[in-house]
Parts: structure tokens; C-alpha cells; sequence
């Protein structure tokens, strides 16, 4: 019985391990290559060999060329903005109104929810030039909150926190009114501490998808000043030469970092918001 | 303290078919224990919940000491409550719990202070205050929030079931203690259980609701003993009261009942009610105390069952078709299969009219 177990425990392992490699391969590979020149860069996939995955041979001339020769620290502190200023705007509208439709009884209210949940049915590229019209008739093209804020209205931020105030007992509404606190007291100083690890969850999720938004920064800034970081690596090499991939990868790399930093920091909310509230992945 | 006063107040809700509560008048005198009792969905909650300003009166008033706060918001109330699942804060501790309707009033530090500190060490919770209330005891959450109602110093305390989640044991402790802190306290209460043994037990008075109406009220002994309708009789005292059919006939010119093929004498109080009813059907009932096994027996039953629930032995019998059970003292209860002879306290028995459900 007990070697059966450890034959299963094996398998197990075995197959965990084989998939986290498969995952964690293109990752290997673009790290890899933002330290090999573009001649061995090259050399070591064709044929693929194991050496594509290690950084043998390194340099780090790409990291020097593309600290020096392109705009990516500004990107980099553009695409912060940007993430940040989406983040904390998606986490108050999406609680506000999360909060009006699990709360406040009004007519039509399911209808209002589910028109919103429709909107998860249509493609971002559907919605490109809509939006451009929209947010240049507001002025905003070419700005930093002309790419955050199409997006801080989000149906799936609703979702997710509509389904936790859901769970949340309406009695600590209750005992707070009795309390003596407000609509507005109630709302941050009950409701929203209580909600915590969605939020958080809501808060990275808009992070990572905002961090990693490449079309419509790339539809609505053309200022090389207000570009994002996935914008500025896909446009770092000239139109009329081919691409450094060293440098393309370096870049990448840059702009993956700071995303697994957070990750490995919150990782444990982000696992926990998405058992607790019923969407896995 | 403060008198309360509830006039002829209705809640309609919109998905209803009928009102939750019609017409419910009710005065409270300042510093007695009210408990309202009734079955799920008889609305005494809801009566709680207008009282305390967390639901709208469709119709009616209510007033709280001379000042009628039916449009006030909860806070403007001057009461506290206490409710079924607790509602603590869960992100505060229990010092944060119970100050922080005295912080949004904007109280000073330290009167705050105070009031926390004495209310923790009249409750026992002292050792507690910087405990998070998932760090507690369902008996020590429900003493944080008595406390959070105390300290506030209310004019009216509500309290929502506020034992139903927890088991025999602690409730019948905290029963104890919520009665003990009403004498101390002497704040007028409106105590809102399904459970009859609560009802008896802590109230002044008992009000009985039934489909939003106020049944019967008066003190815990009077709705024992003189029920004014069957659905009291039956609600209140456990085990339940035992319901027979009966038929009046005369017996040398006197009343009597007749019930299965025993006829047995109306009791001397009763006779000119039932002397009316000659030759209708009635109800009568009778408490499983009413029947005795000393003195002459009125009628003998087989015993189907007997429970011993130590001091008392509960034997259930068929009489007249129904069943019904006795407690009686263990030594004299007759066991399973055996016939037991009984005697009937029919000077304690209640009669109803079976169309109406009143009591005669």
C-alpha cells in the first residue's frame, strides 16, 4: 500500500514537474537570450539545443544598449502610472458599483447586471475603435489616463466583488447603522476591510492585464514620452532593419520583473480571491 | 429607560401577497423585558428591525420616550441591539467592536475608555479586548456584543435571537446572564425568540405573534395557564399541550365532556360557557402536567412509549384517537405496553371552540 502511494506521489511529481517546465521554457528562453549576442542567439536554436535555455556565453550588452539607446525607463515609469492610477480607479468603481447592485434594490438592477456581464462577451478588438472615438472626443488621446481609463469600468471587477458582497452578512451593515455610521462610513470603514482578499485579487489581476496591454496603448499614444513599456519594446528597433531580439529579450525581461516580484509577494491572495470566489482558472 | 410605544403599525412588502405585519399596537413601560415570540415568518423580526429603524413602516407610528422616531435614523434612536449571528466586526478587536459607535459619536478618549473597560469586566470579557472576534467562543462573542449594546448606554436593548447559535448548554448560561444584566441594568428590552423556553423564562411579558398579529400577551404564567386561543396553547409550554375532541352532553342536568367513551365533568368555572355548547363538538386541552395518577382515575390508556427525562417520565398514550403524552412521576409511570390509569386536573384543562380556535 505504502509503495503504491509512493509510486502515485512519483507520477505525480513527474507530471507536475514536466508541465512547470513547459511553462517555464519560453521564460528560460527570453532570459537566456537577453545575455548571448544575436549571432549565438541564433545558433543555439538552430538546432534547438539546451543551450538556448542557459545563459552561456553571456554579455550583458543588451542590457547596456537598451538602457542607453531607448526611451524604456520612461516606459517603464509610464506603464507604473498607468497600472497603478487602473488599478486604484478599477478597485473604486468596481466596489462602488459591485456594491449598488448587491445592496441597493432599484428596478431593473439584474438587468443592469447582466448587461454589464454581456460586455465580457465582446473582444477588446472589437472595441478598439469605439473606444479611440470616445476617449480622442474627450481629449485624451496621447495621454497616460487616455490608456488607463476605458478600462477601469470592469465587468469582471463587478463580478468578483459584487460575488463577495454577496457573502458578506447585511447584519454588520446593520449593526454599523445602529452604530451610528453613514452610507459612506459603512461602505469604508465595514464593507471594504472586510473584502480584502478580493480585492486584492481584482487589484493584481488589473495590474498584470493593464502592465501587459499592448493594442490599446499602441492605438491611442503615439508621443514616444507617454508609451508603455510593451509598446516601447516592440517599437525599440528600426522599421528598416531587423529586430535585435538580445535587446527585444532584455526588454522583456525588464518588464517581466516587476510582475513576479508582485506576484511572489501577494501570490497567496491572488490563489486565495480566486478559490473563495469561484472562478479558477 | 423609556417607555416604547408601537401604534397600529403595518408592513407591507412589495413582493408580498399579504401584509407581514397588520396593525400592531403595542405599549412597552419603561424598563420591562418584552420578548416576542412566534413561529418563523410571523413576523417579529420585522417588528424588531422597524423598532430599531433598519425597516421602513408601511403605516403606523412608533415612539421611543414621549418621541416618536419612526422617521429617525437608527442612530437618532437612542437603542442598541444584539443580533442573531452576532455582527462583529470582523477586521476590528473587541475593544474596537465595542467602541466604535462611541468614536463615530465623537466621545472622548477616555470616557471611552471607561465605558469599554467596565462593560468587558460586568461581562467577563476583559482579557479579551484585543481579540479579533474569530479568535472567540460563540458564548464570548455573544458577550462582546451585549457589550457593544452596553456600553452606549441605550434608552431601548433589542435582541434578535441572540441564542440561537449556540448549543443547550451555553444558552441556558446566557439566559441566565442576559436576565441577570436586565435587573442590574433595568433598561427597557425587546427580546425578539422563536423559542418558547426563552420567552418563559426571561420576560416580563410574553407577546405571542402570528401572522403578524399580536395573538395574546401577558406575563409567561398567564399565557401558560389561560391561553386565549389553541395556536397559544399549542405554542407555548413544552412538551406540547395535548388537544382533544369532545362532544358537551348533559349529565343529570350538569354539564360534561364527552371524549372517546369517557365522560368526564366540566369543572365548576367552566359550566355556564359549556352549558350553551350542549351537544357541540369543543376541543379541550390539556397540559401533560394536568394528567395525575393519584386519586380516583378519569380514564385509562395503554402506553405506547415512555421517555424517563429524569425528575419526570413522559408517557405518550392514545386517547380519543390523538395522541397525547403525560409526565408523570417516574416511580408511578406505567412502562411500555402496560395500561396506566389517570387522573385529570379538570379544573386546569382549556376548552376552544374547534371553528375559531378561542379559548371558552
Amino acid at each position: 500500500m505504502k509503495k503504491h502511494h509512493m509510486r502515485r506521489a512519483f507520477f505525480v511529481t513527474l507530471v507536475i514537474a514536466l508541465i512547470l517546465c513547459c511553462f517555464l521554457a519560453p521564460y528560460a528562453w527570453i532570459v537566456a537570450s537577453s545575455f548571448k549576442n544575436q549571432l549565438t542567439l541564433f545558433n543555439d536554436v538552430t538546432p534547438l539545443s539546451w543551450k538556448a535555455f542557459l545563459p552561456v556565453g553571456g554579455t550583458i550588452e543588451n542590457y547596456q544598449s537598451l538602457f542607453k539607446r531607448t526611451n524604456v525607463l520612461t516606459a517603464l515609469a509610464n506603464t507604473a502610472i498607468v497600472a497603478g492610477g487602473q488599478v486604484a480607479l478599477t478597485l473604486l468603481l468596481c466596489s462602488m458599483a459591485a456594491y449598488s447592485l448587491t445592496r441597493v434594490s432599484f428596478p431593473g438592477a439584474k438587468i443592469v447586471f447582466v448587461l454589464i456581464l454581456l460586455t465580457f462577451l465582446l473582444p477588446i478588438e472589437a472595441l478598439m475603435v469605439p473606444l479611440y472615438q470616445v476617449v480622442s472626443g474627450l481629449g485624451l488621446s496621447n495621454t497616460l489616463l487616455g490608456v488607463m481609463i476605458p478600462w477601469v469600468a470592469s465587468p469582471f471587477g463587478l463580478f468578483l466583488l459584487k460575488q463577495a458582497f454577496e457573502e458578506l452578512p447585511v447584519e454588520l451593515e446593520d449593526a454599523a447603522r445602529i452604530d451610528g455610521a453613514g452610507h459612506v462610513r459603512i461602505f469604508f470603514s465595514i464593507v471594504l476591510p472586510n473584502v480584502k482578499v478580493p480585492m486584492l485579487t481584482l487589484g493584481l489581476i488589473t495590474f498584470l492585464f493593464s502592465w501587459n496591454s499592448f493594442l490599446w496603448p499602441l492605438v491611442i499614444v503615439q508621443d514616444p514620452a507617454n508609451q508603455v513599456i510593451q509598446v516601447a519594446i516592440a517599437q525599440q528597433g528600426s522599421p528598416t532593419q531587423l529586430p535585435n531580439w538580445g535587446e527585444t529579450f532584455a526588454g522583456a525581461t525588464v518588464a517581466t520583473l516587476p510582475l513576479i516580484l508582485l506576484f511572489l509577494l501577494l501570490q497567496k491572495y491572488f490563489t486565495q480571491g480566486m478559490t473563495t470566489s469561484g472562478i479558477k482558472g | 429607560m423609556a417607555d416604547v410605544s408601537l401604534k397600529k403599525v403595518g408592513k407591507t412588502y412589495e413582493n408580498a401577497s399579504a401584509n407581514t405585519i397588520e396593525d400592531l399596537s403595542l405599549d412597552i413601560r419603561s424598563g420591562e423585558f418584552v420578548v416576542l415570540v412566534g413561529p418563523s415568518g410571523c413576523g417579529k423580526s420585522t417588528t424588531l428591525r422597524m423598532l430599531a429603524g433598519l425597516e421602513e413602516l408601511s403605516e403606523g407610528e412608533i415612539w421611543i420616550a414621549n418621541r416618536r422616531v419612526d422617521e429617525l435614523e437608527p442612530r437618532d434612536r437612542n437603542i442598541a441591539m444584539v443580533f442573531q449571528n452576532y455582527a462583529l466586526y470582523p477586521h476590528m478587536t473587541v475593544a474596537q467592536n465595542m467602541s466604535f459607535g462611541l468614536r463615530l459619536a465623537g466621545m472622548d478618549k477616555a470616557e471611552i475608555r471607561r465605558r469599554v473597560e467596565e462593560a468587558a469586566k460586568l461581562l467577563d470579557i476583559a482579557p479579551l479586548l484585543d481579540r479579533r472576534p474569530k479568535q472567540l467562543s460563540g458564548g464570548q462573542r455573544q458577550r462582546v456584543a451585549m457589550g457593544r449594546a452596553m456600553v452606549r448606554d441605550p434608552a431601548v436593548f433589542l435582541f434578535d435571537e441572540p441564542l440561537s447559535n449556540l448549543d443547550a448548554k451555553l444558552r441556558g448560561q446566557m439566559r441566565a446572564e442576559i436576565r441577570r444584566l436586565h435587573k442590574r441594568l433595568k433598561a427597557t428590552t425587546v427580546y425578539v425568540t422563536h423559542d418558547q423556553v426563552e420567552a418563559m423564562t426571561l420576560a416580563d411579558r410574553v407577546v405571542v405573534l402570528n401572522k403578524g398579529k399580536i395573538e395574546q400577551q401577558g406575563t409567561p404564567q398567564e399565557l401558560y395557564e389561560r391561553p386565549a386561543t389553541r395556536f397559544v396553547a399549542g405554542f407555548i409550554g413544552s412538551p406540547t399541550m395535548n388537544f382533544l375532541p369532545a362532544k358537551v352532553v348533559t349529565e343529570s342536568t350538569r354539564p360534561a365532556l364527552r371524549i372517546g367513551e369517557a365522560t368526564i365533568p366540566v369543572p365548576a368555572h367552566k359550566a355556564e360557557t359549556v352549558l350553551q355548547r350542549v351537544g357541540q363538538d369543543i376541543e379541550i386541552g390539556l397540559r401533560p402536567e394536568h394528567f395525575l395518577v393519584d386519586g380516583p382515575a378519569d380514564l385509562s390508556a395503554t402506553i405506547d412509549m415512555a421517555e424517563l427525562l429524569g425528575p419526570t417520565t413522559l408517557v405518550h398514550f392514545t386517547l380519543a384517537g390523538m395522541t397525547c403524552s403525560a409526565m408523570l412521576p417516574p416511580e408511578l409511570a406505567a412502562p411500555e405496553g402496560e395500561v396506566q390509569s389517570l387522573r385529570i386536573a379538570f379544573d386546569r384543562m382549556s376548552i376552544f371552540d374547534p371553528k375559531t380556535g378561542h379559548a371558552l
